[in-house]
């Protein structure tokens, strides 16, 4: 008798989600099995790289991170054509970090003529990404979903303290929300129950599980998605079939292990690589994870996920 | 089922004073209600108590026992409390049980040579020296080292309440917890056979902790009939839900059989079910981790 491999048996599918509009729309989801598991099931549509732009030039980044974008630093326009136009973007993540209270505490209607502005100037599908402050980006959100009525955005964070608000922007202006919460999945699926009830489609949601950079907790944030996944697949859970989006560059280049310089700990070895490993392989665990969507900032590590996911995708 | 009332507990305000205060009226009011509704056991706990345990504990044994004569349960981590409570423990209707006793050197050298001195029964609670086990296999290796004191201290079975160890089903750890819970109990049988007579108990509310309020009595409830039906003995309960007295004096049939054909795999069309059905359904559901928990699962 012919040995035969295993396989698991799947009863759900991840719903299929389009991000931005027009012909470089991208539609993410669809998957009929675990991530890869191509033996076993579909994955229609590769997962997706959206590189991060900043309303504010940065002040804390590395000398690696930072280079790349040296000279549009401070205009988040060129900075997200010089994504698209050279690095070949699918897609643009526009943090609005200077809308933060503690920070520069950028008015909403300030942070939505930025949205507009960088959303109007590429034709790929833009993210947009608040504060964190739930309160504040309840106001800033919305304020981002009525400017860009129709332009089909991709916003949040959406957390329990203001779906109601951002939830009821995506609807009245058709954009896709990013349910967002702490590393929990059942709260991760009530998050998805309330933005139903609200009335969000299915189509228009996206779920954020919160991630940690490799060496700070990522592998909390993989068991989550682990469990999601199974859940969606093998559990015909509904509320938990939708695709993942992992804001994830931000947590890596934070790190100690980043920022430190190459003079300063020859031991680790030189800055830049290290940085963009460190980003690399965040991103191949988060892939095989469960993540359709990541949101990345190096030219060089997004390079190399990419590569690895062609190689992973192969027929 | 047997109903061990978890009231008086430091933990609630006016009992909490009452203690401080030596104030015997408000914990003899409350002991009497226990004992007027009838449960079997009546938990007296005290906490941590680490400053003067031992005397809050032989002053509340006296007081509580001047009023009633239903058995008490004596919950502190305080050995030398436990110590004294038994000092002063009549046996009216039944012995005092020490809860409890840990599967960790410490917790079993300090509290088995009190429990065979006082010729008191024991919580046998599998909570080992790494803490929560994690699944049905380990909570078994922790049961057999409880029960070989058990054997080693010559305390009778019947003396002896195994308690599985309830968690959240709301907590992360929930998928395998829930259900390994009652794993554990369908190996009860067999356990039994090392140590005759022996007995369970549960701290059944746990198992809705971090639910909505008015959402955690169905949780309660089916739980209670999932671990009784492989022969969870007792659980400690708040004495005054009289719903819950119900389901632990054998009440409604109907939705028992259906939590079991659940638990069984069957795949019930909740459609034919009344929405009381539909809801006990769904919820045993979520408790053999067959539906991912969410604070709205009866609702989908």
């Amino acid at each position: 008798m012919a040995f035969e491999i295993p396989k698991v048996t799947y009863t759900g599918k991840i719903r299929e989600v389009t991000l931005g509009k027009g012909p470089k729309a991208v539609t993410v989801g669809g998957e009929t099995s675990y991530p890869f598991h191509l033996f076993e099931g579909a994955m229609p549509h590769p997962p997706r790289i959206a590189m991060e732009v900043y309303d504010t030039p940065p002040e804390e980044w590395p000398e690696a991170a930072l280079e790349p974008f040296k000279d549009v630093a401070k205009d988040p326009v060129a900075w997200a054509k010089k994504c698209v136009q050279s690095y070949g973007a699918e897609l643009i993540a526009l943090q609005l970090v200077s809308t933060d209270p503690n920070g520069l505490n950028r008015s909403s209607d300030e942070a939505a003529q930025t949205a507009k502005k960088v959303a109007s100037a590429v034709d790929v599908p833009v993210i947009v990404w608040g504060s964190g402050n739930a309160d504040k980006d309840a106001d800033v959100l919305r304020k981002v979903a009525e400017t860009c009525d129709g332009m089909n955005l991709v916003i949040g964070p959406v957390v329990e303290g203001n779906y109601k608000q951002v939830g009821a922007g995506a609807i009245a202006y058709k954009h896709t929300a990013i349910a967002s919460t702490p590393i929990d999945i059942n709260l991760a699926k009530q998050l998805n129950i309330l933005l139903g009830n609200l009335g969000v489609p299915d189509g228009q949601i996206i779920v954020d599980p919160t991630t940690g950079g490799l060496g700070y907790g990522i592998e909390y944030t993989y068991s989550v998605m682990e469990r999601d996944r199974m859940a969606a697949l093998t559990q015909q859970d509904e509320r938990l079939q939708f695709p993942i989006l992992c804001n994830m560059a931000k947590e890596i280049w934070k790190t100690k292990e980043a920022k430190t310089k190459t003079e300063d700990a020859p031991t680790l070895g030189d800055a830049k690589k290290r940085g963009i490993l460190l980003e690399a392989v965040t991103a191949v665990v988060l892939l095989l994870a469960g993540a359709d969507v990541l949101v990345m900032r190096h030219p060089e590590a997004i390079k190399l996920v990419r590569e690895m996911i062609a190689d992973f995708t192969a027929k | 089922m047997l109903r061990v009332g978890e009231n008086l507990n430091v933990m609630v305000k006016k009992i909490g004073t009452a203690m401080k205060d030596r104030d015997p009226k408000p914990i003899q009011e409350l002991a009497l209600a226990e004992a007027k509704v009838g449960v079997d056991f009546i938990d007296i706990n005290l906490g941590p108590a680490r400053k003067g345990g031992g005397e809050l504990m032989e002053w509340i044994v006296k007081v509580v026992q001047e009023v009633v004569d239903t058995p008490l349960y004596l919950d502190t981590i305080n050995t030398e409390a436990i110590e004294a409570g038994l000092k002063v423990y009549k046996n009216k209707k039944g012995k005092a049980v020490i809860n409890s006793i840990m599967a960790r050197p410490e917790s079993m050298d300090a509290k088995f040579p009190i429990a065979q001195k006082h010729n008191a029964g024991i919580v046998a609670l599998l909570w080992g020296p790494s803490g929560l086990p994690r699944d049905a296999d380990e909570r078994g290796v922790l049961a057999a080292e409880l029960m070989q004191k058990c054997l080693e201290f010559g305390i009778p079975g019947e003396d002896v309440w195994m308690d599985p160890i309830v968690t959240p089903v709301t907590s992360p750890q929930s998928q395998v917890q829930v259900p390994s819970c009652i794993e554990f109990m369908k190996m009860f049988k067999d356990l039994q056979e090392v140590l005759p007579g022996m007995r369970s108990t549960c701290g059944l509310s746990n198992v809705s902790n971090g639910a909505p309020e008015h959402l955690r009595p169905i949780l309660n409830q089916t739980y209670m009939m999932m671990l009784e039906r492989y022969g969870m003995a007792s659980a400690i309960v708040d004495a005054f839900d009289e719903d819950l007295k119900k389901f632990a004096s054998g009440g409604r049939e109907d939705l028992r059989k259906l939590v079991f054909r659940v638990m069984d795999g069957e795949e019930v069309d909740l459609k034919k079910l009344s929405k009381e059905q539909a809801d006990y359904a769904k919820t045993t559901r979520v408790l053999i981790a067959k539906t991912l928990y969410s604070d709205s699962w009866l609702e989908l």
